[in-house]
């Protein structure tokens, strides 16, 4: 069993990110952090071998093998319907995997449900806030369900709002809080329990900007705290941004695994030109363009060129005369791994 | 696929009781206040109204008024855990989703429908005892040769609208567990609440009508309850006994299906 930390008095000051207080303040024993302690001895928090997921004729997820390592933050990525949020109902409870096996913290998700819910904090897709509640009383009430002391719930329960940067809306109905302070409500939610893995679908989904780097940065604090953070997600930027390994989905399947960064050296070139134009000359640009690239890639009005010296080629399209209405000369990133590997775009 | 049987935890279903009562103690005052003006409404209308043409004596050898209060304490407790089961609960699975997230805790599916049922007896017990006083002390200022309330037995009605409050939030969620829409509550209101209500020996005695009426009733749950009322408000038989048997064992045998259901829409 995971034991409630106590939190010594001493840790509670001031001193950490910002003068904010730390929200786990256990001191540290030994220098490695949670993180590379899971990366050097690769032990497992999450398991899966052949997690598969039916609705009726529909097969959700179709038999994916991944581990997921203490300490890390492991990134799904794919467009809607790859089977994201599927396997994350699988992993806290909201879905019974149809075959396979789903072990989390070493327990079998089928077989010991309630001990596999205690020991994580699930940050939902879609806000079930309870809107009869205050604020702060959705962490007290959320506590509950835990079974936690009183004593233990209220002091979590001060210390998360800070955390979240929500202490001066305690007394708050959940309505009158924007989009961003409820997501980073639901964030504090998920971690009244403190829980091993903090598994989150889509934390930033329809959030404006700002209120993004804000869940960003809470959450990348989370994983500097040592939490195991398994999060969804369809936005590039935020699994190269968060993600220390990630796999991408595609019709329920896992397409490929590894490092942001690895991904992108192994799949893509590093340099990146994107053409618009019309649909004429964008047929032509291929032309001209297919001997000197690595790869070529159509997406909607533009065509993307995949090439290890962006500057010659640019100049053979520039001698062609092709016209062009833009081009825009960009480093690869993950939205180009993906766009190779499964041929499709990623807005949907 | 999943087990077929799940048991509710009494942690998980305490969990989600003390839930709906952290919010009804918020708002206890605003939620109760319509209750205590609703007896005396049917009293006025029904007891005084149209009691002043039946003859007195006219049932059991009281005034007719007496006759309907104590059937009045186990609508009202139907009322509540209805309304407590059907829109209610209605609009925390699907429309606020409070299951989805208290089912990503420790505490069950199944927890969070007992815990459910015991709310519902709960309110209806509240309501029931709130109503149960404006009758006592209704009875006793207007006419005092002829209580409303004559038996000290009747300190054991709100712990019975407790339990005809949980049989009547089973038979709810049941109807909730269903349904895809919220308009549906028509059919189960039009089609099961009213005529309970109706027909229940509230209003008349069906005991006293040709077969099968009598029969029919017996297989019906709020005749049972009303019975309950009646006789312990003013002073029981032993007869009551296979009354409180039966709502017991009614709510006993229906009370895993709504679990089961609620728990395949909870968790796919």
């Amino acid at each position: 069993m995971y034991p409630f930390p106590a939190i010594p008095a001493a840790s509670r000051g001031p001193g950490s990110a910002g003068g904010r207080k730390a929200y786990f303040g256990e001191e540290r024993l030994s220098t490695e952090t949670e993180r590379e302690r899971g990366a050097r001895t690769r032990e497992s928090t999450l398991v899966a071998r052949d997690l598969r997921k039916s609705y009726g004729d529909f097969q959700a997820v179709k038999g994916v093998d991944f581990e997921v390592y203490r300490g890390e933050c492991f990134g799904f990525l794919g467009p809607n319907g790859a089977g994201k949020t599927s396997t994350m109902k699988m992993i806290y409870g909201a879905a019974i995997p149809t075959g396979g096996e789903l072990t989390v913290a070493g327990l079998d998700v089928t077989r010991h449900e309630r001990d596999v819910k205690r020991r994580i904090g699930v940050v939902p897709q879609e806000n079930n806030l309870d809107d009869d509640l205050e604020v702060k009383e959705n962490l007290l009430v959320y506590g509950r369900y835990f079974d936690l002391p009183k004593k233990v719930i209220l002091r979590r329960a001060e210390e998360l709002l800070d955390f979240v940067e929500l202490m001066d809306k305690a007394n708050a109905e959940v309505e009158q809080l924007s989009g961003g302070m409820k997501r980073r409500l639901l964030i504090a939610r998920a971690l009244i329990n403190d829980p091993e893995i903090v598994v989150l679908d889509e934390p930033t989904t329809g959030l404006d900007p700002q209120a993004r780097h804000l869940v960003w940065e809470r959450l990348r604090e989370l994983a500097n705290e040592g939490k195991t953070l398994i999060l969804t997600t369809h936005y590039m930027e935020e699994a190269a941004r968060l993600c220390d390994r990630l796999v991408i989905m595609e019709g329920g399947r896992i397409v490929t695994e590894g490092s942001p960064k690895r991904l992108i050296e192994e799949h893509v070139s590093p340099q990146v030109l994107e053409f618009r134009g019309r649909d004429g000359s964008l047929g032509k640009l291929h032309e001209v363009v297919e001997m000197e690239a690595d790869a070529v890639e159509r997406s909607g009005d533009s065509l993307l060129v995949y090439a290890s010296d962006a500057d010659a080629l640019l100049e053979k399209v520039r001698r062609s005369g092709v016209e062009v209405e833009n081009t825009v000369y960009r480093q690869a990133g993950l939205e180009d791994v993906f766009l190779r590997l499964t041929g499709r775009s990623l807005t949907d | 696929m999943n087990a077929p049987l799940r048991l509710p935890s009494p942690r998980g279903t305490f969990r989600v009781w003390q839930r709906n009562m952290t919010i009804f103690r918020k708002y206890w005052v605003s939620i109760m206040f319509p209750n205590f003006i609703e007896p005396i409404f049917y009293l006025a209308a029904l007891g005084l109204g149209l009691g002043a043409f039946i003859q007195e004596g006219g049932i059991n050898g009281g005034t007719y008024v007496q006759y309907i209060a104590p059937g009045l304490l186990a609508s009202n407790a139907m009322f509540a855990a209805s309304f407590e089961s059907t829109f209610n609960t209605f609009v925390k699975l699907k429309i606020d989703r409070i299951y989805d997230a208290i089912i990503s805790t420790p505490v069950n599916a199944e927890d969070v429908v007992a815990g459910e049922y015991l709310w519902a007896g709960t309110r209806a017990a509240l309501y029931g005892t709130g109503f149960l006083a404006v009758l006592a002390v209704l009875g006793f200022t207007l006419s005092p040769e002829a209580p409303l309330v004559s038996s000290f037995w009747a300190l054991l009605i709100p712990p019975m609208l407790l339990l005809i409050g949980v049989m009547f939030s089973v038979m709810g969620t049941l109807f909730t567990s269903l349904i895809q829409r919220i308009d549906l509550y028509a059919y189960y209101f039009t089609l099961v609440v009213t005529p309970l209500f109706l027909f229940s020996g509230i209003f008349f005695p069906v005991d006293d009508f040709p077969a099968p009426v009598p029969q029919i009733a017996w297989f019906t749950p709020l005749y049972h309850a009303v019975n309950v009322c009646r006789e312990l408000a003013t002073g029981p038989s032993p007869a009551v006994l296979a009354d409180i048997a039966w709502i017991v064992t009614f709510t006993l045998l229906l009370a895993m299906l709504p679990i089961h259901f609620m728990r395949r829409r909870l968790i796919s």
